[in-house]
């Protein structure tokens, strides 16, 4: 072995792989480099064993696993979707619905992405009007903040029933109150729903 | 490689998919501090270390994260998540790909004192410099330094975290550690030197 087959094996010998090397015992060079390779290496396990205590707070693990809870853990299993955001929107706003009393058919929702959008470049709700409606037909739901010019939305499209209309003060005709209704649902960054906008093909309730 | 982790990774991917609460929590116990640290050593930010660390287990949670174990192992791809996460960070200008002004904020434990003069880089002092050292290097450097030996992942999964063959790994490694005792070098005082000075092959 030469010197230069000596140095192609150095990182493996220097991280403590004893292949043969002969040559570091012949060559007083390439023995003082292997020496201080070996040096650095266990330097280097130093700094890995006092760093092997260093992790993420706790606070991130009680994060994730309420996101988990939100997004992948149902009753029944569901087949992944493409897209994760409006698996886990979809979740967040049925709760948020749930909290506001509204009856809601879960089996019966089919979540359809719709979009993931910045709040500068969609609508503001902090530029809602005082019934609540803005341009876009999105109604702020009760108690919910309001999106800020610089946070991320997602919006998820979702099947309710006509009750849900009740909860933002529209006036639902009581024999249609449980008939499915196409609705578009915005949320925050913090999965928490801000705002919904009900589709209706013939424009009544 | 390690088939039994890369195994029981997998798995507890499966059953997470499933819905499996305790293969989530299981597998995140596993390896959130691994990649904690590498964030933090390449963000030198606890901070964005924390977002990227979120990031890559909310990665997991998607429908389809991408995750191929034809093409490595599910270490290895976290790890690949996290680098890409930090380097966003950096191209945004959040993170300054040098280190040192935010040396404050990394919460590192106290370091064993050794007063063996010939391991002097297990020596308090010796280890820091050398934690300097590892946060001054260049960037592609840095992360095959924190990946390979800090973290321990072997070559197959350090080229698959860095999406480069694994010769480019090992030749990265290479330099990488000339470079940390290049840089050592020169923090050294001048008594010391000449147990770091380059030497000359004469065969």
């Amino acid at each position: 072995m030469n010197c230069a087959e000596f140095w192609n094996q150095m990182p493996e010998l220097a991280s403590g792989a004893n292949p043969e090397h002969n040559h570091a015992a012949e060559c007083p060079a390439c023995a003082a480099l292997l020496e201080r390779q070996r040096r650095l290496a266990s330097g280097l396990r130093t700094m890995a064993g006092d760093m092997r205590s260093v992790g993420a707070p706790p606070r991130l693990e009680s994060n994730l696993l309420e996101a988990f809870r939100s997004q992948l853990a149902p009753a029944a299993p569901r087949p992944m979707r493409a897209r994760w955001t409006p698996v886990f929107s979809w979740a967040a706003a049925v709760a948020a619905v749930i909290a506001m009393g509204v009856a809601v058919a879960p089996r019966r929702h089919s979540v359809v992405p719709v979009t993931h959008h910045s709040a500068s470049s969609v609508v503001e709700l902090a530029s809602l009007t005082d019934d609540g409606a803005d341009d876009d037909g999105f109604i702020l739901l009760p108690n919910a903040e309001r999106v800020g010019p610089n946070e991320d939305v997602h919006v998820v499209q979702m099947e309710l029933t006509r009750s849900a209309m009740l909860v933002v003060g529209l006036d639902v005709s009581p024999d249609r109150v449980s008939e499915p209704v196409q609705a578009e649902v915005m949320l925050g960054p913090d999965g928490l729903a801000r705002a919904v906008k009900f589709l209706d093909d013939d424009g009544t309730y | 490689m390690e088939p039994m982790r890369q195994e029981a990774d997998e798995e507890l991917l499966i059953r997470l998919r499933r819905g499996d609460e305790a293969a989530f929590l299981a597998l995140y116990r596993k390896r959130q501090g691994a990649l904690y640290r590498f964030a933090l050593q390449m963000s030198g930010s606890a901070g964005t270390a924390e977002d990227i660390t979120q990031e890559v287990f909310l990665t997991l949670l998607r429908g389809e994260c991408g995750f191929n174990p034809e093409r490595g192992t599910l270490s290895g791809y976290l790890f690949g998540i996290a680098r890409k996460l930090a380097l966003r960070q950096m191209e945004r200008g959040r993170v300054d790909v040098a280190l040192d002004s935010d040396a404050e904020e990394l919460t590192l434990p106290e370091l064993a004192v050794n007063d063996d003069p010939l391991a002097d880089l297990t020596h308090r002092e010796g280890i820091e410099a050398l934690r300097r050292a590892v946060t001054a290097l260049p960037r592609r450097y840095r992360e095959v330094v924190v990946l390979c030996d800090l973290e321990e992942l072997d070559y197959a999964d350090a080229a698959a975290a860095l999406g480069c063959p694994i010769g480019t790994v090992r030749s990265r490694l290479h330099r990488a550690r000339a470079l940390l005792l290049e840089k050592l070098n020169k923090e050294r005082p001048k008594q010391a030197m000449g147990a770091l000075k380059p030497a000359r092959c004469e065969i």
